[in-house]
């Protein structure tokens, strides 16, 4: 592991053990159901895991830089009914889509301007956003569900090239963006050095509000390109869609490793972290498991992920 | 810090364990999926017994998933595609979007795996244009239902009367079958008014905060009808909480226990009594029959009956 003042790049190893866990979690599935090892149900787990990953990816920004983002299963709300009225009006789709997007992004960007400047806790900003934007959906259709769109649209949740469904290609896209913006950039590395410590940040004369700002943006953003899938896939906006979607965001992101305090994390790790809760779910469905006791295995192995990272995070000297 | 990722495989492991019965997929007891809207309602709790006697007296395996949300659509979406992968011979689906849940049906046509609908109908439209086939409907009429406690309402009052509806979550078929029915039926007195409407999404909570705010906008409210007993239960409380028992008439549409109970003591006026156990058990008998290749009549109706001080506490229905 390499680290330094402003912030840790875990190495290989830590999601090493995060896929540990994964492989384990689908070896047991394999030896207790014949249905689970199948092409079928794999792409079939991946495609239901999308949406959850995709929000994930852009919580994966948000927590590193040492935030939280409540708003995002509001914002999938909000960016779906968006992107549905556009195309109800007849706008071509990626007009829609674009629509969709810009209205994730600026809603993000509101967020992030009440906390750098508003100098609100991301918490409560973020909290105030997700009634917000539910309640800015909910007056735009009167609290209706919008459906019924073209199938050049619904290819994007029902299309499949080379047999690999759409909404996995999208996904392995926007983490492959999502890495390179991390790893690769100066916005990537100022993420990591918001979240080690803000202030050596701001003192190395790096403009804080601006790129947390942005770390806002991308969430929303992210949010936005989850609900275009989520509309695609269900034919339908509803206004009370994505509720609880940030709980399983911030799930994924904290069974892949990342640490809630900050300054640590990677976005591979979230993504098994998505595919464990993902594999979870279909796994104990396959198995006929009741609806209860799935509530509380979830809810333990993200206990369990958190409790690990917690117990072997090195204490600040 | 290897270590501790293996340790939270193992954990996953454990935790995933007891809960667990090993698909039987070496026998050939037919197996037919359950899939609810929630298991936070007692009504869906009484469907499910409903279901667990038919399958024990059909001799058939029964596998009964919910999402953890109902207005979760999506979750419900792919619990259906996890039973299609699951190889089920036949799924009984009550859907959390009439329209929302085509999609999935749809695939499940393609899987050959016949969908019998209960409690909540698929949209005809979207249905019809996605080219999706169910073998059959289980479920009241709900409109029927609504003009039942309608007309009770208009001769219980003497045709006059400031009503405010607690609706379900917008676009439910069920929820809007029955407002449209008491609607239509109280058009008979042109004294009882619609003061006040408003989605409280079908839950308790809910019921209890719309319906405050409704009695602090109009203070002449004297009668709610709430589209479900637990919305209901929630405009009861909040009568309660304003010092208003048995000032203003509730009327509640399911007849769940707690229902009934209120009835009897007098804090409700009437309810609708629909039959969930039976719902569940027609439905896992028609789900076996398609299954077997039997054809199914499109609608298949359960009986409804109106629920009021005469009869709440025998568990009947008139």
């Amino acid at each position: 592991m390499i680290t330094g003042r402003l912030g840790t790049f875990p190495t290989g190893g830590r999601r090493l053990g995060t896929l540990a866990g994964l492989i384990g979690l689908s070896l047991l599935l394999w030896a207790l159901t014949p249905y689970f090892l199948t092409v079928s149900n794999l792409l079939n787990v991946l495609e239901q895991t999308a949406i959850n990953a995709i929000i994930a990816a852009g919580m994966t920004f948000v927590i590193i830089s040492g935030g939280i983002d409540l708003s995002v299963g509001s914002l999938v709300a909000l960016a779906g009914v968006v992107l549905a009225l556009g195309l109800q009006a007849g706008w071509p789709a990626p007009a829609a889509i674009a629509a969709a997007l810009a209205v994730g992004a600026a809603f993000g960007i509101l967020s992030g301007l009440s906390i750098t400047w508003g100098r609100l806790p991301p918490f409560i900003a973020t909290l105030g956003m997700m009634s917000v934007a539910r309640g800015t959906a909910l007056l735009f259709t009167d609290g209706r569900p919008i459906s019924g769109f073209d199938a050049g649209f619904r290819s994007l949740a029902t299309g499949r090239v080379l047999g690999i469904p759409a909404p996995v290609l999208i996904t392995i896209a926007v983490y492959l963006i999502a890495h390179f913006v991390l790893r690769r950039t100066r916005f990537g590395r100022y993420v990591y050095a918001m979240g080690g410590n803000e202030e050596a940040t701001r003192l190395s004369g790096v403009n804080v509000r601006f790129h947390k700002t942005a770390v806002y943006a991308v969430s929303g953003l992210a949010s936005a390109v989850a609900a275009v899938l989520l509309t695609a896939r269900l034919n339908s906006a509803q206004p009370i869609a994505g509720m609880m979607y940030e709980l399983d965001a911030i799930a994924a992101v904290v069974i892949g490793g990342t640490s809630l305090m900050g300054g640590d994390g990677a976005i591979g790790g979230t993504l098994i972290g998505a595919l464990i809760m993902g594999v979870l779910r279909n796994g104990l469905n396959l198995l006929g498991v009741s609806s209860f006791v799935q509530q509380v295995v979830i809810g333990l192995v993200i206990v369990f992920a958190v409790l690990i990272d917690t117990a072997l995070k090195p204490r600040k000297s | 810090m290897r270590h501790a990722r293996l340790l939270l495989s193992l954990a996953i492991a454990a935790a995933a364990l007891p809960g667990c019965n090993r698909a039987p997929a070496e026998t050939s007891r037919p197996r037919i999926a359950l899939v609810m809207k929630t298991l936070n309602n007692p009504f869906f709790i009484e469907m499910q017994r409903g279901a667990e006697q038919a399958a024990k007296d059909l001799n058939v395996d029964l596998v009964v998933q919910a999402a953890e949300r109902e207005t979760d659509v999506e979750r419900q979406m792919q619990i259906v595609e996890n039973l299609i992968q699951a190889k089920v011979g036949a799924i009984a689906l009550t859907p959390s979007g009439s329209r929302e849940v085509v999609p999935a049906v749809g695939k499940a046509n393609a899987a050959n795996i016949p969908v019998v609908i209960v409690d909540t109908r698929l949209d005809a439209a979207a249905a019809a244009a996605a080219g999706v086939k169910t073998v059959a409907f289980v479920g009241s009429d709900n409109y029927k239902g609504g003009g039942l406690i309608g007309e009770y309402l208009v001769s219980r009052s003497g045709g006059k009367a400031k009503v405010a509806i607690l609706e379900g979550i917008p676009g439910h078929e069920t929820g809007d079958s029955r407002v449209r029915g008491f609607r239509d039926a109280i058009k008979a007195a042109p004294g009882v008014a619609i003061v006040a409407s408003q989605p409280a999404n079908w839950e308790r909570d809910q019921g209890f905060s719309v319906f405050q705010n409704m009695m602090q906008a109009h203070a002449d409210i004297d009668t709610v009808f709430a589209c479900n007993d637990i919305m209901a239960l929630g405009a009861v409380e909040a009568i309660a909480a304003a010092g208003k028992t048995g000032k203003i008439r509730v009327l509640g549409f399911d007849a769940i226990d707690d229902a009934r109970n209120a009835i009897a003591d007098g804090r409700m006026a009437a309810t609708v009594a629909q039959f969930p156990r039976e719902m569940g058990k027609v439905a896992v008998e028609s789900a076996v029959k398609a299954l077997r290749g039997e054809t199914l009549p499109a609608d298949i109706g359960v009986r409804i009956g109106l629920v009021t001080k005469d009869n709440a506490k025998e568990g009947g229905a008139k």
